[in-house]
């Protein structure tokens, strides 16, 4: 540690790293790049895959229904700061300066990203506590079930005994800005659509909020006993680790992390919709995972950088390039094709590619890479501690 | 030590009609069974006797059908292995099951899961508390890798050679800082120098740490040379249980070992 | 698989109910009123809830054969093939190819629809099934080789990950070949109610009869297939101890592929009919129904072939069930929460699975 080479290693490249996220929108600015809006959207998706860095990464266990804790989180916002709930009239340190006299809960979103990480992490509980003994195979299909249920309720939950509860398809619009009070710039006091930077520097630092906990718990006893039980959930037990409260923390905390994303992302988009949170959004932040490295702080970042600048820059990008040359060709078939359609085609392919050539991920953590490559079919573990 | 001043010592573990049926086998048939604090007993018997199942039941990763575990006093027969390592009963396992792909020094941090205190937010906010535990934890850890004899801290439990995945087991389980350790086949695999070594440390364990030994093993020189007591499983039930010298001369257990006896 | 299960079952469903006591309680509690409840619609309207009762039947066999595969497959290498789903969705496109006659933009022959003779319905229905079949089955063994075979000796989750990419993969397929829109299938079985002469309170109509009149020599052939032949005798040793079997020269990759191949073959068969059955298909049918097919599994047993069937049926019905008496729009839910309900309390299902046939030994 006390050679320059590795404390450089250790805090030059991450200082590195964070003095050029806290200048990208002067960057930006100067370039004139407009990347404003996909960087934002990006970051949540950063948010979202370290989350399930936790469940996956850290704990072992695949949940395919984390879409849900996204959707949870931004529900709580979509309900508690929008006009939604007509009949009511309450505000609460919102941010909007006429909330008063508006009809609806407001909020402020300070206090609603703090209950939707706990909304999330407390159905993360409630969806985890009984599944968890499951084996890994199952619980990844009861998280898909829940997954898949959620949204269906959002979608239906405009008429529970007459009730409407989620406003259906249409979803929840008109979603309030979050902001500070007492500073002086008036962007700052409340959110708004022009001036991106105050949605980015939040959304910056809860990303490095969640790094910091990734790192921190990573190196915690309670990290220990994630890859103790993900190695050998017989010897885990033995050694007087309690499989299913070291489960339900990653459960749960990975969940908080969705509710954040999810509460930030309602705000800063402004209206939410039930047909947002499908199985493919679950699909693509375990792509992300899986293609940086699971359990790989950074490589799960990457992971997420990549496959949404794929979905935002690349495809769009290629489609054009192929557009023109389908002109050039006078093929009519490469002039219209529509390429980002196919986008989960690129991400299914990379789930494939990915698990046969390099299960490690693009930036390997290096128990993981022993894991994977290891030719181990011992699953006994389970199935011994499936019975105590 | 004559056997019946271990009967006068207090008992750490009773085990009362262990039966275990597995889908109308019976694996073990109605054993009752005490270890003594501060012994080393051994569990005996040709291959297939029941003895891991045994085992697998002490330690709490299977449910007995029948039977009650009583360990220091309380009747432990309901708890789960977590439970069972908190309350003091450590284990290593007859194919050896580190984490493979941690370090050895993180395979006795992990070991020592339940006597660490640091809590989720503790460890987020890494508190002075939290800091002062993880310090002095390494310090145990370190400890304890010395005392089994080993070197090698940051290699990966994997990658170490077979004799020190052996003693990094019992470290592991130290860790726990069990008041009853069982070891599973401890020196199978290993040479006579290696078998010699670590008999020496499982009679250091008792004598100088004061921790009850319930010891499987199938080099009978080993078994004779350090125990306290014996049983001797066969088909289930226990068909013997003595001193060493008892158990070798009585001619049940001749019978069962002839033929099947695995040369030790 | 299917003998020695049966011979389990009754102990098994025993345990499972003192095992865990409060739990099986109430779950028999709520499937007791669940079923009063549904008999007092039966005794109100006796009509619409034997309807009900057929559609939920027709419904199971499409799922039940989708639920075979998903079975087969998990008897033998312990692998949810995620991708099953979409593979029923291209034998549902296949399908509907050949009726059209027209493939790559070459005109083989005159679409095939309902103006078309009665001898030329057979045969299309015929054909298309056929070709479905095939096609899904090459599908699935291809698959397996390119996919799975590699990580056998990977954890499971990581062929559970290539699996969920597969998926993937085909549903794009999907998308390129006929776009994201609903792709109507010509309507070849008539929709008109067989009892029409008889009564007009229970609809019972051609294409329910259609469906069941292709599901149940399937399932007798898979049957005989399992039971008798050689392969399928290979394929139960496999499921039983795959060293041993190799062991005892049986060839255990074949047998694998073997199983894919089955699985295949009839979720084509499945995608067909269910095409001409609901008029309709649609590159993600995959998701829905694959899922619908694996709770099917898990509530028969997964890796019970009976079970599949069983839980295919069971399936159909709920679904039926709750179109009629809840609301369409919480089938989805009211299945997904079977689905979880059934992992998390009975994941050996209602006839034990595999696993129950090789017991719990030592270590």
């Amino acid at each position: 540690m006390a050679s320059p080479g590795a404390s450089l290693k250790r805090f030059g490249l991450p200082a590195g790293l964070i003095l050029l996220a806290l200048l990208f929108p002067f960057i930006n600015e100067v370039l004139g790049a407009n990347l404003m809006f996909p960087v934002i959207v990006v970051a949540v998706y950063v948010m979202l895959a370290l989350g399930l860095n936790i469940v996956v990464g850290f704990a072992g266990l695949l949940d395919l229904g984390f879409v849900a804790f996204y959707a949870l989180g931004a529900y709580v916002v979509g309900w508690f700061a929008s006009t939604h709930f007509s009949g009511v009239n309450f505000s609460f340190l919102s941010a909007l300066p006429t909330s008063g006299s508006l009809p609806g809960i407001h909020v402020s979103f300070w206090v609603l990203l703090l209950a939707a990480g706990a909304f999330a992490a407390f159905w993360g509980v409630i969806i985890g506590a009984p599944t968890l003994r499951l084996r890994g195979d199952y619980l990844a299909i009861v998280t898909l079930g829940f997954g898949e249920i959620i949204p269906r309720f959002f979608v239906n939950g405009d008429d529970i005994f007459g009730y409407n509860l989620t406003n259906g398809t249409v979803g929840i619009k008109g979603i309030d800005s979050p902001g500070i009070p007492f500073v002086p710039s008036r962007g700052w006091q409340q959110f708004g659509t022009l001036d991106l930077n105050p949605w980015y520097y939040t959304i910056l630092v809860l990303v490095l909020v969640t790094v910091f906990v990734n790192i921190r718990l990573r190196d915690s006893r309670l990290g220990r006993a994630w890859i103790a039980v993900r190695e050998d959930e017989t010897a885990a037990a033995a050694m007087g680790v309690n499989l299913v409260t070291t489960k339900l923390w990653a459960y749960a905390l990975g969940a908080t992390f969705g509710g954040f994303a999810g509460a930030f992302y309602g705000a800063f988009i402004k209206s939410i919709f039930p047909t947002s949170f499908s199985f493919n959004v679950s699909v693509l932040i375990l792509c992300m995972v899986v293609l940086g490295g699971m359990g790989n702080i950074y490589g799960v970042i990457l992971g997420a950088i990549i496959l949404q600048g794929t979905n935002f820059y690349l495809l769009p990008q290629i489609n054009i390039w192929v557009h023109d040359i389908g002109t050039a060709l006078s093929s009519p078939f490469l002039a219209n094709v529509d390429i980002p359609k196919y986008n989960y085609f690129l991400f299914g392919a990379i789930l494939v590619a990915m698990m046969l050539l390099r299960p490690e991920g693009i930036i390997p953590n290096r128990q993981r890479q022993e894991e994977l490559r290891e030719g181990d079919e011992d699953d006994s573990a389970t199935e011994i501690t499936g019975a105590t | 030590m004559p056997p019946e001043a271990v009967d006068g010592t207090p008992k750490i573990l009773e085990a009362r009609g262990i039966t275990k049926v597995f889908g109308g086998l019976v694996a073990v048939n109605s054993v009752n069974f005490a270890i003594p604090e501060r012994a080393i007993i051994s569990l005996i018997g040709p291959n297939g006797a029941g003895k891991t199942t045994f085992f697998n039941m002490v330690s709490g990763l299977y449910k007995p059908t029948s039977g009650s575990f009583v360990f220091g006093g309380t009747d432990v027969t309901r708890l789960g292995a977590h439970q069972r390592a908190r309350l003091g009963i450590g284990r290593t396992f007859q194919n050896i099951r580190l984490f493979g792909t941690m370090s050895a020094l993180d395979n006795v941090l992990a070991g020592m899961h339940t006597r660490l205190k640091s809590g989720v937010l503790g460890s987020i906010l890494r508190t002075p508390g939290v800091r002062r535990e993880e310090e002095e934890a390494r310090e145990r850890a370190l400890e304890l890798l010395r005392f089994v004899g080993l070197r090698s801290r940051e290699t990966f439990a994997k990658n170490l050679p077979y004799g020190d995945q052996r003693r990094l087991e019992i470290a592991r389980a130290l860790a726990s800082e069990p008041k009853l350790l069982l070891l599973d086949e401890p020196t199978a695999g290993m040479n006579p120098q290696e078998t010699a070594r670590l008999t020496q440390l499982i009679g250091r364990l008792r004598d100088e740490r004061g921790i009850s030994i319930l010891l499987i093993e199938h080099e009978m020189r080993v078994v004779m040379s350090i125990s306290d007591r014996v049983t001797v499983l066969d088909h289930g039930e226990k068909i013997s249980e003595g001193s060493p010298v008892e158990v070798r001369e009585d001619p049940r257990v001749i019978e069962a070992y002839l033929g099947t006896a695995r040369t030790g | 698989m299917a003998t020695t299960q049966e011979a389990k079952t009754g102990g098994s469903t025993l345990e499972g109910l003192r095992a865990s006591s409060w739990s099986s309680r109430i779950a028999v509690a709520i499937i007791a009123a669940l079923t009063v409840l549904l008999l007092v619609q039966a005794v109100r309207e006796p009509g619409q809830f034997t309807s009900q009762l057929l559609i939920g039947l027709t419904n199971g066999a499409i799922i039940a054969l989708i639920a075979l595969g998903y079975t087969l497959v998990y008897g033998i290498i312990e692998l949810i093939n995620f991708a099953h789903g979409d593979n029923f969705m291209i034998g549902s496109f296949v399908g509907v190819t050949v009726l059209s006659g027209t493939f790559l933009g070459l005109g083989f022959f005159a679409p095939i629809d309902a103006s078309s003779g009665a001898a030329l319905k057979v045969f299309g229905v015929l054909f298309a099934l056929v070709v479905a079949m095939v096609v899904c089955g090459l599908v699935n063994v291809g698959i397996e080789r390119v996919a799975y075979k590699p990580l056998r000796n990977s954890p499971r989750l990581a062929v559970l990950i290539t699996a969920i990419g597969m998926s993937f993969i085909l549903q794009n397929v999907g998308l390129a070949w006929k776009d994201a829109s609903q792709i109507p299938f010509p309507s070849l079985v008539s929709n008109a109610n067989i009892l029409a002469g008889v009564t007009d309170e229970v609809t019972f109509r051609w294409k329910d009869l259609f469906v069941l009149a292709v599901t149940v020599p399937l399932l007798v052939a898979l049957s005989y297939f399992i039971r008798s032949t050689k392969q399928g005798k290979a394929m139960r040793a496999v499921a039983q101890d795959k060293e041993a079997a190799a062991m005892m020269g049986i060839n255990v990759n074949r047998t694998i592929s073997v199983a894919f191949l089955l699985g295949g073959i009839l979720a084509g068969a499945s995608g067909v009919m269910f095409g001409l059955f609901n008029g309709t298909t649609v590159f993600d049918v995959g998701l829905r129904q694959g899922l619908f097919a694996f709770t099917a599994a898990v509530l028969g047993g997964i890796g019970n072939l009976t079970g599949a069937v069983v839980g295919g049926i069971l399936i159909g019905i709920i679904g039926s069930m709750t179109d009629q008496y809840i609301g369409v729009r919480w089938t989805d839910i009211v299945i997904f929460t079977v689905l979880i309900l059934v992992l998390v309390f009975r994941p050996r299902g209602l006839l034990g699975d595999r696993s129950a046939v090789q017991g719990g030994g030592g270590e």
